[in-house]
């Protein structure tokens, strides 16, 4: 992808949440959801999630847990705290308004008709 | 292949989390995890590594970002957690301690009282000694000892002219290289003339560098000019802000007029508020280098002044003071070698010894340091004995609650949780004793406030501040960890398992407590002696001193002074005006005798003295002059102040001016410059004078400038010869005290409206006055001797009767295999006999060593002093016994079958 940077940092946060959102998972599972959900389109660097992820635990909208993994191994699990599932709510609905706009700007004709008097 | 942690690793996490540790746990389970998919999507092991880290990115990067931003967060959390736990120990120590508020209350009064003494003794300390005085740069200002002012030409004669020239303030003045400024002060009374309110003031009399000296310059005008400073100057007058609002409501002032004892003064300026330096001054007027006659005559010649300079920058004061002592040494030592010399080689011995300077603070603070540290010293041992208390209460509530305790540890408490718990309740304890203690100082700071120096009145007084406030919150703090700590050690070692199935009667630790109980009452004991023995002390010299005789009889006497304004023809008046106010008071029914004197016994006006030759009497070494003090009185002094007339006659008014000059001596002078002989008709000189002044009557000594001091040799004058332009209006009567008073204001007033009377005051509160700082020492160490002894006995109280109650088993058995009731006091009270013993011991070594520190504030008791030594151990022995036995006669009381029962 060209560059992605700004617009995949202000949506990763919106991802993880969401990813976080169905219960206790660990970032190679969030890694995993995203890389899926997009169907690869925006396969970043995998590296750069956990930044987000800690950031998002410092801000305390996931908690973080020590917990076993399916292979019997320790991973840190990621949930969704009371907080962060209403930053969640309101980040989807004015991304989701912010899209629209953008779909509608962009499918709108080229020059808007002057008024008629 | 999967990455395995390491081992020990997990150990490191039962202490709390391990940032790095986690951040390299988390980021190598994503590769793992990631290589393992790899792997089943058909990579081999060396491909699927490469491209796990080609899509995870930089991981060297990313840790380090990581554990940066989890050590912050985990900081944060600590911090958050150690407040909740606080809060939450807080909240569980009120509720615990409000559960026994008798042992709460206990504790918080006996903290209170010990927090308070020692925070009231600290604020006199604090502004006597401690907090810099409000001058520029203070450590910068010496007093130059024994440096005077030159006197001018026109003073009176009486100074020999063969005197050795001793450095003076000018020679100080001189001395550019050390000193940037020089200055001298005095203070006085003078009257304030004012329409409806004519008024006493204080003034301090300085010289034109003085301000500058200190480094305060005026609020508003000027200081003095050359020219005002100068002899004979100009008179002007600087208000302080005090006085300028008070009496001029703040008006400008600047170059009104102002009457002083009748002379007016130009006002040049107004100092800031809160200056009164020297002595709450109210105004300044300038003192001129030399001195004239001018300058002394409205203080009735006697004003004593003080020589201050201000070190320039980057001189030490061992410099200057090296320099003066050369300067002392170079003017007195050729005489101190001659035979005659021994007061030059006296007065060169003291420069040597103190030094030719001293800091300004020492001079003000004066010989009240001492009194001020030793009261300090005394609240300091009272309140360790108040944590020593304190601590034995808690160890003994701490075996109470060993239980709790041991639950709460089995429920998965800490160690540290635990003492930290226990600590939280010793802090919140002496935190509230603390805060009663601090509203308690000003009490205590009262009953210090005739202690301060005289000299430091108007410079630093003693209050509750933000420094103190900041002591108590110390106090505070150190006293509850102090006190706490041990016994919270204690209980946090408990042995869980054996407390909890036992009851919690009997622990592990419970023959180390009682040791430690034992040790702390004997440390109380200790110190309470040495307490009782310096109270003991003080207490003995105070009672000697109080029945010291004065030499005269205060009671049923009242006492009122005026002043005259100072013109010298007008001393006829003044005369006939004194005359006839004595004569209003003697008509009054019920005052049987009255008399004036120039000045007061026991006030601290020692009187001048003037160098007298003695008539027929070899001459005296002529650096050794004979003195004596000079009083001028009325006939009726005598009586009315009931000081005996041992011979001879006392005045009448024949005695005047134009009779032969006669003067009545004191038992001390008569004795002392005639030996063995009636010193009745011997006749005396004062300095160039040639009229012989003849002895016409011997009276008892009085002691004059205080109750402390022997009485010197004195002489008095005729009140009809030499009419004083400040007297002293004495009566004695059947009257009570408060009636005499009025009785005497009134008879002044009848015979001049406008007449200004000050100190109005029976004898009595003169006496009492001039014993007030000893008497209030030891009012206070005695109250602090006496505190510290009722809370001993409280100790020792506590200690047998925890035992009583830890041995009920015991004792219930002993008494059912036929104990007697005394053998069961005497098993109880045996240890305690062993701890008092060694308490009284310990105290009376420490005693016998530490008195020593008191020796300047006895009188007439020596610091080893047996009596008290011995009644100091009865007082303790007896409170302890009783201590003891109260709870051991419980012991006899013990049914031995519901101990059986119990079982």
């Amino acid at each position: 992808m060209p560059e992605p940077a700004e617009i995949v940092r202000g949506t990763l946060d919106l991802l993880i949440l969401r990813a976080v959102s169905w219960g206790p998972v660990h970032g190679y599972a969030v890694a995993r959801w995203i890389a899926e959900a997009t169907s690869d389109t925006l396969s970043i660097e995998e590296g750069t999630l956990y930044p987000a992820l800690h950031r998002l635990h410092e801000k305390g909208l996931i908690d973080a847990e020590w917990g076993l993994s399916e292979n019997n191994r320790r991973a840190r699990y990621y949930t969704l705290t009371t907080a962060g599932r209403r930053h969640l709510r309101q980040q989807a609905a004015s991304f989701t308004r912010y899209a629209r706009a953008i779909f509608a700007a962009l499918d709108a004709p080229a020059n808007p008709r002057p008024r008629e008097a | 292949m999967p990455h395995a942690e390491p081992r020990w690793r997990r150990y490191l996490r039962f202490h709390g989390a391990d940032v790095s540790a986690d951040v390299d746990d988390e980021l190598r389970f994503h590769l793992d995890s990631l290589e393992a998919d790899l792997r089943a999507q058909g990579f081999t092991d060396a491909e699927a590594r490469r491209e796990a880290a080609r899509r995870f990115g930089s991981m060297a990067a990313m840790r380090e970002r990581l554990r940066r931003q989890d050590t912050r967060r985990s900081h944060r959390e600590a911090r958050t957690a150690w407040w909740r736990d606080a809060a939450q120990d807080a909240r569980y120590a009120a509720r615990s301690l409000a559960q026994r508020p008798a042992f709460t209350l206990a504790i918080i009064v006996v903290l209170a009282l010990g927090v308070g003494a020692t925070t009231a003794m600290f604020s006199a300390v604090d502004a006597a000694l401690l907090r810099p005085l409000p001058f520029a740069h203070p450590d910068q200002l010496l007093e130059l000892r024994d440096v005077s002012i030159p006197m001018g030409a026109d003073f009176s004669p009486g100074v020999p002219a063969n005197q050795p020239h001793v450095p003076d303030i000018s020679d100080a003045a001189q001395m550019r290289d050390h000193f940037s400024h020089v200055a001298a002060y005095a203070s006085g009374g003078l009257n304030l003339s004012d329409p409806e309110n004519p008024q006493r003031v204080r003034v301090g009399v300085v010289t034109r560098d003085f301000f500058a000296t200190l480094g305060v310059p005026p609020e508003r005008g000027r200081t003095f000019s050359v020219a005002e400073g100068a002899p004979n100057g100009p008179a002007a007058v600087i208000l302080s802000h005090d006085i300028w609002q008070r009496q001029y409501g703040g008006r400008d002032m600047t170059g009104a007029l102002i009457q002083l004892n009748g002379t007016s003064y130009t006002v040049v300026g107004i100092m800031p508020r809160g200056f009164s330096f020297p002595g709450e001054s109210e105004l300044w007027i300038p003192l001129s280098v030399p001195l004239t006659f001018q300058t002394f005559e409205p203080f009735r010649g006697y004003l004593p002044s003080t020589v201050i300079a201000r070190l320039r920058d980057g001189t030490t004061a061992a410099a200057a003071n090296a320099r003066l002592s050369a300067m002392w040494t170079r003017a007195l030592a050729p005489i101190a070698a001659t035979t005659d010399g021994r007061y030059a080689a006296q007065r060169l011995a003291t420069i040597h010894a103190q030094g030719a300077t001293t800091p300004l603070r020492d001079t003000l603070v004066g010989d009240r340091a001492r009194a001020l540290l030793v009261l300090l010293g005394a609240t300091g041992l009272l309140l360790l004995i108040a944590c020593a208390n304190v601590t034995n209460l808690l160890l003994s509530r701490a075996a109470w609650r060993r239980r709790e305790i041991a639950v709460r540890g089995v429920l998965g408490a800490t160690r540290s949780r635990l003492v930290r718990q226990l600590l939280t309740e010793s802090v919140l304890l002496s935190v509230v004793g603390t805060a009663f203690g601090v509203a308690l100082a000003p009490l205590v700071l009262h009953l210090v406030g005739a202690l301060m120096p005289a000299h430091l009145a108007g410079v630093a007084s003693a209050h509750v501040d933000v420094r103190v406030l900041a002591f108590a919150a110390a106090l505070a703090l150190l006293t509850g960890v102090g006190f706490g700590l041990w016994p919270a050690l204690g209980a946090a070692h408990a042995n869980a398992g054996a407390t909890i199935k036992d009851g919690g009667a009997h622990g592990a630790t419970e023959g180390a407590a009682s040791r430690t109980r034992r040790a702390l009452v004997t440390a109380e004991l200790a110190l309470t002696i040495v307490l009782l023995i310096g109270s003991g002390l003080m207490l003995r010299s105070f009672l000697r001193l109080t029945s010291t005789s004065a030499g005269l009889d205060a009671e049923h006497v009242g006492t009122l002074e005026l002043a005259f304004p100072q013109v010298a023809r007008a001393r006829a008046t003044h005369l006939r005006t004194i005359s006839a106010m004595l004569d209003r008071m003697r008509s009054v029914r019920g005052i049987d005798a009255v008399g004036a004197v120039n000045d007061l016994p026991l006030s601290q006006e020692g009187g001048i003295g003037l160098q007298v030759t003695v008539d027929g009497a070899p001459p005296p070494p002529p650096d050794e002059p004979r003195f004596a003090r000079y009083l001028v009185t009325s006939g009726g002094y005598f009586r009315a102040m009931g000081i005996p007339l041992v011979s001879g006659r006392v005045f009448t008014a024949a005695d005047d001016s134009l009779a032969p000059k006669v003067v009545i001596v004191n038992a001390t002078m008569a004795q002392r410059y005639w030996p063995g002989q009636s010193a009745l008709g011997r006749t005396i000189h004062f300095g160039g004078d040639t009229v012989p002044v003849t002895v016409i009557g011997i009276v008892g000594d009085v002691r004059q400038a205080s109750l402390d001091e022997a009485p010197e040799p004195q002489m008095f004058f005729s009140i009809h010869d030499q009419t004083p332009d400040h007297v002293a209006l004495v009566a004695r009567g059947t009257l009570d005290g408060h009636a005499l008073l009025a009785r005497m204001t009134q008879a002044v007033h009848s015979v001049d409206r406008a007449q200004a009377v000050f100190h109005v005051r029976t004898m009595d509160d003169v006496l009492s006055t001039s014993i007030a700082p000893r008497r209030t020492n030891t009012l206070l160490i005695s109250l602090f001797g006496v505190l510290a002894l009722v809370l001993a006995a409280l100790g020792v109280y506590a200690v047998v009767s925890y035992g009583v109650t830890q041995r009920h088993r015991e004792l219930g058995i002993r008494s059912a295999l036929g104990a007697t009731s005394a053998d069961l006091v005497t098993l109880v009270a045996r240890e305690m006999t062993w701890v008092v013993t060694l308490g009284v011991v310990i105290g009376l070594v420490a005693a016998w060593l530490l008195t020593r520190l008191l020796a300047s504030q006895l009188y007439d008791v020596t610091v080893h002093d047996p009596a008290i030594f011995v009644l100091a151990a009865l007082a303790l022995i007896l409170p302890a016994a009783a201590a003891t036995l109260v709870p051991a006669l419980r012991a006899t009381r013990v049914d031995p079958a519901t101990v059986m029962k119990a079982e």
